[in-house]
């Protein structure tokens, strides 16, 4: 049996983790107030863009008169041959099965695309993710073609993709989790369009955790291109959370004092709704067909921030979620150390005594 | 609050961008720096929706007093009673870095230069060096 010196220095060291994982359930907590601020702030100006969007549609001719059919290229629905998903996962472990939830949602549809025989292209975002499928998967490989016309007066690229295998990782984003700035978003955003327009990609895909509340979240795989329908989500397929990781992280929130129902919305995503619904005939300064192309793309970006926002407020939650539990074993754990230690002690007193009393009764 | 400025003749005007709410607040008229040219808005303008390129947004009057924003790439509507304005990028002249964009000048320059014969990179080498033009200008107009 274990000597009451080992079993207090064993206590005292779970004690200290039980410290750390109280400290960072605590960072968590305020890292999801501060997250789940930040995607509510984000939220009047996609609403808007998605009503200009929604209005230049009624106004304008993006529709063929013969056929029908939408002219703008992101809108039009092309066979799926070549897919790009898009993975967001987390920059950090400790954040329970966070990472590997999403990695095994994008997984099951990665298979589900290669089985039917399409090819699919990965651009993963945040740390875990990259680390994951660089080790597994080759990176695209572009060649970059020049030529030259008229003695060197003008050059014309162009960029050629050699495939490799049938799937390839095409881009990664290693520091777009850490400081989520809407020009970088507005970046990846056009390099995507770019690839979407030259016919090198026939859909994209998100797959992210989706959070709306400690209560409503869920790993969803999202089809981001081609829009279907404007400020529609179009889910493809999705993972609930089973009944157990609910709870757990109800209890974690409860205990951090966080809401776990879906904040209401803000006087100004009220007004944001009635942006450019007004039932007046607007001057556009410029032609509605020129605004509507210039606005699609920044409505692509939007949809990526929200989803890089949504992922990281739950991120924070699924830590929170995480060190509550391990700071909830580790009390358990305590608990049942000193039980032992406690035992322990009173067998050596007591044995001490019987010691004595015989000792006595001898003489 | 709109019913408040309807009568007392000022617009409600309103900052946006993806990730924040910059401002919220009134003024009697705004100047826009719109794809085309500026333009201002006054009380009872006619109702319109423009792009915006890269430039001020002045705000004269009303409660918050004179005021300017630098902003770049976006949307605005202008009603009677409100405007409106849906940015990219939107910073207070104190927040630029204007070392920060004599590099994105450059840079801009560098594009022009790197284009070939794509026009679209033309289009992107002009937007950066306009952005950045606009970015210094507005930043130096703080100390005048």
């Amino acid at each position: 049996m274990a000597n009451v010196l080992d079993l207090r220095r064993r206590i005292r060291s779970v004690k200290n983790t039980r410290q750390i994982t109280k400290a960072m359930k605590m960072v968590s907590a305020a890292k999801l107030r501060r997250a789940q601020e930040h995607a509510m702030q984000a939220r009047p100006y996609a609403q808007m863009l998605i009503n200009v969007l929604e209005s230049l549609v009624r106004r304008t001719d993006i529709y063929n008169p013969h056929t029908g059919k939408i002219l703008h290229p992101l809108l039009i629905e092309r066979e799926e041959k070549n897919v790009l998903v898009i993975v967001i996962a987390g920059d950090k472990g400790f954040a329970g099965g966070f990472n590997s939830n999403v990695g095994k949602a994008a997984q099951k549809f990665v298979d589900r695309r290669v089985a039917r025989g399409q090819n699919v292209d990965l651009e993963p975002i945040g740390k875990k993710a990259i680390a994951f499928y660089k080790r597994k998967f080759p990176a695209a490989n572009y060649e970059k073609t020049e030529e030259h016309y008229d003695n060197d007066l003008a050059t014309h690229y162009e960029k050629i993709r050699h495939r490799a295998g049938q799937i390839e990782v095409a881009a990664e984003h290693p520091d777009l989790l850490a400081k989520t700035d809407v020009k970088a978003v507005s970046e990846l955003a056009y390099s995507i369009i770019e690839r979407y327009e030259r016919s090198e990609i026939d859909a994209v895909y998100l797959v992210y955790n989706e959070f709306k509340s400690v209560l409503v979240q869920r790993i969803v795989v999202e089809k981001l291109l081609p829009i279907a329908e404007l400020g529609a989500q179009n889910v493809e397929s999705s993972v609930e959370p089973t009944q157990e990781e609910r709870d757990a992280a109800v209890r974690a929130a409860q205990s951090e004092g966080i809401s776990i129902h879906v904040p209401e919305a803000s006087e100004m995503e009220e007004e944001a709704k009635k942006f450019g619904t007004a039932n007046v005939d607007y001057i556009f300064d410029q032609s509605p067909e020129t605004l509507f192309r210039h606005l699609m793309p920044r409505y692509v970006t939007t949809q990526i921030f929200h989803a890089l926002l949504e992922s990281t407020a739950a991120e924070h939650a699924a830590r929170m979620t995480a060190t509550d539990a391990a700071t909830k074993n580790a009390g358990d754990l305590i608990d049942s150390l000193s039980l032992t230690m406690n035992r322990v002690r009173q067998a050596a007193i007591t044995k001490e005594i019987i010691e004595i009393v015989s000792g006595a009764a001898a003489l | 609050m709109a019913e408040t400025t309807s009568n007392s003749g000022l617009l409600t005007v309103r900052l946006l961008t993806p990730d924040r709410v910059l401002l919220d607040a009134t003024a009697e008229a705004v100047e826009l720096p719109s794809m085309s040219g500026y333009l201002e808005a006054l009380y009872g303008a006619a109702p319109l929706l423009a792009e915006l390129g890269a430039g001020e947004v002045r705000l004269h009057g009303g409660s918050s007093g004179d005021q300017k924003f630098f902003v770049a790439w976006g949307f605005v509507e202008v009603l009677p009673d409100r405007v409106t304005i849906l940015a990219e990028t939107a910073l207070h002249p104190n927040e630029i870095d204007v070392s920060e964009a004599q590099k994105d000048l450059q840079e801009g320059e560098k594009l022009w230069r790197e284009a070939g014969d794509d026009g679209n990179k033309y289009d992107e080498a002009n937007a950066v060096t306009r952005e950045a033009e606009e970015k210094i200008a507005s930043a130096e107009g703080k100390s005048k």
